[in-house]
C-alpha cells in the first residue's frame, strides 16, 4: 500500500530551485532514508510532505490526503522531527512529554499513562523533572522522537535525527526505528551516516535539487560494484558534479 | 480548547520560569509610576532667573522680592550688566534674565511709564512662553499694588474697570500632571505589554525552531494564537492591577468611575495592541524586528493619542488621523474613568470604536498569520 | 587584529543590509518622528466645543462674547442653557468648557473695579485645560485695552527671546530626537543583537572562535553606532532645511560629543546583554534602564527644574541629560568648547565610567 506518492515535485526559492522535479513513492511499512549532500533539498522535500511549505508545482499526497489542500488532515497522521532541535528547553521533560500530548488533542488520563510510559522507556524518570537543557543529546533526540509520535501517526519524517548522537545512542535510535517499522509506521528519513543508510530498505540520493538514484541499498552496491554505502554516495555525488 | 489550555499552561511556565521577568513585568509599573508621577510635571516651575538691577532704587528692589519669592521662578542672583546675563543665559545656568533701567523709580512716579526688559531662553518655546505669562502676571499684580499706593495713580484707578477671568477646574481642580500622567501611563503599560511580547513571543518560537514543531502538529491557527495571546491578557491584567494600586498607594490617587468599566474598555484596547503584534510576528524574522515594528507603531500612537498633546492642537490633516489611533479612544475613556468617574453608557462610541478596530486588526493579522513556513 | 574586527563588521553590516525592513524602519522612523514633531506639534488650539452662557443679555455682554466666537479658537455648539445642567454637560463631554456671564455685568462693569467671568473647564485633560484658561485670559486682556483706552500701566515688560525668538517647537525637539534615536539604537538594537546570540545558540560557536569575544561584540556595534550617527546626521540635516533648525556652534564639537555619547549607549547596551538571558527581559531591562530615564528624566521633553529635587540629582548621572545641554548649546547658541566643558566632563566622566563596568562585567560573565 502507497502512503507518501509524489510526482514531479518542484520547490523554487526565487530564481533558485531547490527541489527539482523529484518523483518517488514510498510503501506502508517502509524505512525510506533520503540521502544528500548538504543543500540538496532534502528539508525542502520534507517540509513540503509535511505541509509546512507550499509546493510550487507537481502533486503530491501523504496518506491519502493532498498537500495543497489537505494540509490539516496530514499533520493528523504524521509525526515529524525538524532538523533542528524542537523541544522547550526552559521546560523539564516531563512538561514536554505533557505539552505536546495537549497538543495532539490526547485525553488527560491518555497523557498521564503515555508520559510514564515514555519516561519509563526512554529511561528518563530520573531526569523527568529536569529542564530539558540539562540533558545529554542522545537522550534529546529520542525524546524528541518519541514527543513526535504521542499521537501515534502512521508516517514518520525524521530530518536528520541522529546529527551529534554518540554511536551507542544512535544504534539505540535505530532499534527504536525498526520496532517501529514492525508496527507498521512508515519511516522517512535523512542522515548523513552512511552506515544508516544500510538500514533502510531503499534510499534515494538527491543532488541539486533532483533524484539520482532510488533504490534498495544492495542493488545500489551491486551497480556501482563497491561493498558500502559510503562508496556509492561519494560515485553518485562526485561522478555528476565533474 | 483543550489544546489552548495546554499552551496557556506552558506560556506561564516558561514566563514562571525566568525570575528577572516576572520581577521586571511587576517592578516596571512601579517604578514607572513613581518616576513619571513625581517626576513629570507638565507645569512649569522654579525656571531659573537672575536680575540685573541698574536702578538700585527701593521700587527696583521690591521688583526683585516679587520675582524671588514665588514658586515660578527660582532666584539664582543679581547680575551686574547685560552683558553677563546674556552670558549666563549662553551657559545655560538661567533661563530668563529680568532687566530694571537705570532711572526706573523716577520715571515711575514720573508717569513716564519705563520699559523692562526680560531676556529669555527660547529654546523650549513652550517653558518660555509659560514664563513670560508668570512674569506677566506677577508684575501686574505689583502694579495693582502701586497704582493703589500712589495717590496720582490711584485716581485715576478708579476709573478702571476691568474683567477677570474666574476658571473652575472641574474634576482636576489645581491641575496636576500626575492626575494626567497616572491614567495616561496605564494605557501604554497595556501597550507595552502586549503590543512588544506578543510579536517577540511568536517570533522567538520562530527563531529557535519550536514554532516549525508546534505546525506541523493538528493544532489550528486560532488555536496558537489564543494560546499566546491569553497568558499575556493574563500578564496585562495583572500589570493594570498592579499600576491602580501603585498609583493609589503612592498618590492617592483612586479612579472615580467604575473598575469594571475600565476593565472591560482594557480588554476591547488590548484587542488591537495584540493584533498590532501579532501583525509584527508575521512581518519580523527576528525578535529585534518585531520589537522595533511594535516601537513604530507605539511612538505614532503615543504622540497622537492627546496624552502629552491635545488633540486640538494638531492641524486638522493630523487630527483626521488620530481618529485610526485605538490609544486616542483609551486615553479619553481611562481619563473619564479616572478622574470623573464616567459610566459605561457615555463611553459607548470610544467602546465601539475600540471594539470595531480591535476586532478588525486581530482578526486581519490573525489571518496573515499562516502556519506555514515561507 | 584589527582584519579581525574589520571582517566582523564587514558581516554585520551584511546581516544589517540583508535585514531590509529593519533597515527601512531605522531610517524612517526618525524622518516620521521629526515631522511628526515638527508639524504636529504646534502650540495653538483650535475648535474647543464651548457653551456660552449669557446671563446679562446687555450691549457689553455680547461685546465680550463678539471677541470670543470671532477666534477659531472656540466652536460654539451651544448657548443659553440652564445652570443645573452644567455638571452633566461636562460629564457627558458635550462641552469641553462653559463661559458664564454673569447677569449684573454691564452694572458691574460700570462701578466695580473688577468684573468677575465664571468658566467652566473640563480639567480631565490638564494641558487643553491650561490652554484653555491661558487663551481666555489674553481675550480679557484685549477687552480691557479697549474698554479703557486711558488705562496705562505704570511700566511694561518688553520680552526679549534668545535662540528661538518665534518659540518653535522643532528647535527644542530636533536635538532632542537625535539623543533618543541614538540611544534607541545603540543600547536597545545592540543588546538584543548580542542576547539573541546567547538565545539561538551561535554565542557558544563565538566563545571557542580565537578571537576575543570582546572584538566580536565591538564588531556587532559598529555598524549600529554608524547607522545612529547616519540617522542623527539625517535629522540635523532635514531639521536645517525643512525647519531651519541651525548649526550655529562647531560641526567637529557636535561630532565629537556625539561620538562620546554613542560610546555611552554601547556601554548600557552592552550592560544590558551580559546581564539577561532571553531577548525579552532584554528589550525590557534595555527599556527600563535606558530608554525611560533617557525620555523622561533628561529634560528631552519635561523641564528638569520642574522637578524634586532627587530627580534633578539623579538626571546628573543620565548621559541624556549632559548630551542635550550640549547639543542644543552648539545647535542654537553656537557653544564653544569653553562653554560646555562641564557637560562635556561629565558626559565623558559617566562614559568612562560605564564602558569600564560593562566590559569588566561582560569579561566576568564569560570565565
Ligand atoms: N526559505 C528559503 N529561502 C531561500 N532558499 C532556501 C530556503 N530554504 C532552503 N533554501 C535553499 O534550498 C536549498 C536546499 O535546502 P535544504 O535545506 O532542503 O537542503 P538539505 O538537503 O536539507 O541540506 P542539509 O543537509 O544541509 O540539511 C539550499 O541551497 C537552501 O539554501
Ligand atoms: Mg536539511
Amino acid at each position: 500500500m502507497v502512503t507518501v506518492e509524489v510526482e514531479n515535485l518542484t520547490r523554487t526559492f526565487g530564481k533558485f530551485t531547490a527541489v527539482d522535479q523529484v518523483s518517488f513513492s514510498v510503501q506502508k511499512g517502509e524505512i525510506f532514508g533520503f540521502l544528500g549532500a548538504n543543500g540538496a533539498g532534502k528539508t525542502t522535500t520534507i517540509r513540503m510532505l509535511c505541509g509546512l511549505l507550499m509546493p510550487s508545482s507537481g502533486t503530491a499526497s501523504v496518506a491519502g490526503f493532498d498537500v495543497y489542500t489537505q494540509p490539516e488532515n496530514i499533520k493528523k497522521n504524521i509525526g515529524y522531527m525538524s532538523q533542528r532541535f524542537s523541544l522547550y528547553e526552559d521546560l523539564t521533560v516531563r512538561e514536554n512529554i505533557r505539552f505536546y500530548g495537549g497538543v495532539y488533542g490526547l485525553s488527560r488520563p491518555q497523557i498521564s499513562s503515555k508520559t510514564d510510559e515514555l519516561l519509563e522507556f526512554l529511561k528518563l524518570q530520573d531526569q523527568a523533572d529536569a529542564l530539558t537543557a540539562s540533558i545529554p543529546m542522545g537522550w534529546k533526540q529520542r525524546l524528541a522522537l518519541s514527543t513526535a509520535m504521542l499521537h501515534d501517526p502512521p508516517i514518520i519524517f525524521l530530518d536528520e535525527p541522529t546529527s551529534g548522537v554518540d554511536p551507542v545512542s544512535r544504534k539505540n535510535f535505530w532499534l527504536l526505528i525498526y520496532r517501529l517499522a514492525e508496527q507498521g509506521k512508515t519511516i522517512f528519513v535523512t542522515t548523513h551516516f552512511m552506515d544508516e543508510a544500510e538500514y533502510c530498505n531503499r534510499v534515494s540520493i538527491m543532488r541539486d535539487g533532483a533524484i539520482i538514484e532510488l533504490e534498495k541499498p544492495q542493488t545500489l552496491k551491486t551497480k556501482y560494484n563497491v561493498n558500502t554505502m559510503q562508496d556509492v554516495f561519494m560515485q553518485v555525488v562526485e561522478k555528476k558534479s565533474l | 480548547m483543550q489544546r489552548i489550555l495546554y499552551l496557556i499552561q506552558k506560556e506561564f511556565r516558561q514566563i514562571l520560569r525566568e525570575k528577572t521577568f516576572i520581577g521586571l513585568i511587576f517592578g516596571a509599573p512601579f517604578i514607572q509610576i513613581v518616576i513619571l508621577g513625581f517626576a513629570i510635571t507638565t507645569d512649569v516651575n522654579h525656571v531659573p532667573l537672575a536680575i540685573v538691577d541698574y536702578d538700585q532704587s527701593q521700587m527696583s528692589t521690591r521688583l526683585s522680592d516679587a520675582f524671588s519669592v514665588t514658586e515660578s521662578f527660582e532666584f539664582e542672583g543679581n547680575l551686574n550688566s547685560e552683558q553677563e546675563a546674556v552670558q549666563a543665559l549662553d551657559h545655560g545656568r538661567i533661563k530668563m534674565a529680568i532687566i530694571i533701567p537705570d532711572n526706573f523709580e523716577r520715571d515711575l512716579k514720573m508717569g513716564i511709564h519705563p520699559v523692562i526688559q526680560a531676556v529669555v531662553d527660547g529654546v523650549d518655546g513652550n517653558s518660555a512662553g509659560v514664563a513670560m505669562a508668570y512674569l506677566n502676571q506677577i508684575s501686574i499684580k505689583l502694579q495693582k499694588e502701586w497704582m493703589q499706593e500712589t495717590g496720582g495713580l490711584s485716581a485715576r484707578m478708579r476709573q478702571v474697570h476691568l474683567t477677570a477671568i474666574e476658571p473652575r477646574m472641574q474634576y482636576n481642580a489645581s491641575l496636576e500632571s500626575v492626575n494626567n500622567i497616572v491614567p495616561g501611563i496605564l494605557a501604554t503599560m497595556i501597550m507595552l505589554i502586549t503590543a512588544f511580547l506578543t510579536g517577540m513571543s511568536i517570533v522567538r518560537e520562530r527563531e529557535i525552531g519550536t514554532l516549525e514543531q508546534l505546525m506541523v502538529t493538528p493544532i489550528r491557527n486560532y488555536e496558537l494564537i489564543l494560546g499566546k495571546v491569553l497568558p499575556l491578557i493574563v500578564v496585562a491584567f495583572l500589570l493594570l492591577n498592579v499600576g491602580i494600586l501603585a498609583a493609589g498607594l503612592i498618590f492617592g490617587l483612586w479612579m472615580k468611575g467604575n473598575i469594571f468599566t475600565l476593565y472591560f474598555m482594557s480588554l476591547l484596547f488590548a484587542l488591537s495592541t495584540l493584533g498590532l503584534g501579532i501583525f509584527a510576528s508575521t512581518v519580523a524574522r527576528t525578535q529585534q524586528q518585531a520589537m522595533f515594528i511594535a516601537y513604530f507603531f507605539m511612538i505614532f500612537a503615543i504622540l497622537l493619542s492627546g496624552f502629552f498633546i491635545p488633540i486640538e492642537n494638531m492641524p486638522p490633516f493630523i487630527q483626521g488621523i488620530t481618529y485610526l489611533n485605538p490609544l486616542r479612544y483609551f486615553i479619553v475613556v481611562i481619563r473619564e474613568i479616572y478622574l470623573k468617574g464616567t459610566e459605561m453608557g457615555l463611553l459607548w462610541k470610544e467602546g465601539l470604536a475600540m471594539g470595531v478596530f480591535g476586532l478588525a486588526t486581530f482578526i486581519l493579522s490573525s489571518l496573515r498569520f499562516q502556519k506555514r513556513l515561507e | 587584529m584589527n582584519r579581525i574586527l574589520f571582517s566582523i563588521t564587514k558581516k554585520e553590516f551584511w546581516h544589517i543590509i540583508r535585514d531590509y525592513q529593519t533597515l527601512i524602519i531605522i531610517i524612517l522612523m526618525p524622518i516620521l518622528m521629526l515631522l511628526l514633531f515638527g508639524y504636529a506639534v504646534t502650540l495653538e488650539m483650535r475648535q474647543i466645543e464651548t457653551i456660552l452662557v449669557d446671563q446679562s443679555h446687555t450691549p457689553q455682554s455680547r461685546a465680550f462674547l463678539d471677541d470670543i466666537t470671532s477666534t477659531t479658537f472656540f466652536k460654539i455648539t451651544d448657548r443659553d442653557v440652564p445652570e443645573k445642567e452644567f455638571e452633566h454637560i461636562l460629564q457627558q463631554r458635550k462641552a469641553r468648557c462653559i463661559i458664564v456671564i454673569p447677569a449684573d455685568f454691564a452694572r458691574s462693569l460700570e462701578t466695580q473695579p473688577e468684573t468677575n467671568i465664571q468658566v467652566l473647564v473640563d480639567a480631565s485633560d490638564p494641558n487643553a485645560a491650561n490652554y484653555i484658561r491661558n487663551y481666555l485670559i489674553q481675550i480679557s486682556a484685549r477687552f480691557n485695552f479697549k474698554l479703557n483706552p486711558q488705562l496705562k500701566m505704570p511700566f511694561s515688560v518688553e520680552p526679549r527671546i534668545l535662540y528661538n525668538p518665534d518659540l518653535k517647537s522643532y528647535f527644542f525637539f530636533v536635538p532632542g530626537l537625535v539623543a533618543v534615536i541614538i540611544l534607541l539604537i545603540t543600547s536597545l538594537l545592540t543588546s538584543i543583537a548580542i542576547v539573541r546570540e546567547k538565545e539561538v545558540g551561535t554565542m557558544e560557536q563565538i566563545l571557542v572562535s580565537p578571537v576575543h569575544p570582546l572584538q566580536i561584540v565591538i564588531g556587532k556595534m559598529i555598524p549600529y553606532t554608524v547607522i545612529g550617527l547616519i540617522d542623527s546626521i539625517l535629522i540635523l540635516i532635514m531639521g536645517r532645511f525643512l525647519f531651519g533648525v541651525p548649526v550655529l556652534g562647531s560641526p567637529w564639537l557636535l561630532l565629537l560629543s556625539l561620538i562620546i555619547y554613542v560610546l555611552s549607549g554601547l556601554s548600557f547596551g552592552l550592560l544590558v546583554s551580559t546581564i539577561t538571558e532571553s531577548q525579552q527581559v532584554a528589550m525590557l531591562t534595555a527599556m527600563m534602564i535606558t530608554l525611560l530615564p533617557t525620555l523622561m528624566l533628561s529634560g528631552f521633553i519635561f523641564p528638569l527644574k520642574s522637578m524634586p529635587l532627587i530627580f534633578q540629582y539623579l538626571s546628573n548621572v543620565v548621559p541624556a541629560t549632559h548630551f542635550l545641554t550640549i547639543i542644543r548649546g552648539i545647535l542654537l547658541k553656537g557653544s564653544s568648547l569653553m562653554d560646555i566643558l562641564p557637560e562635556m566632563g561629565a558626559l565623558t566622566g559617566i562614559t568612562i565610567l560605564l564602558l569600564a563596568i560593562s566590559i569588566r562585567k561582560f569579561n566576568m560573565t564569560l570565565e
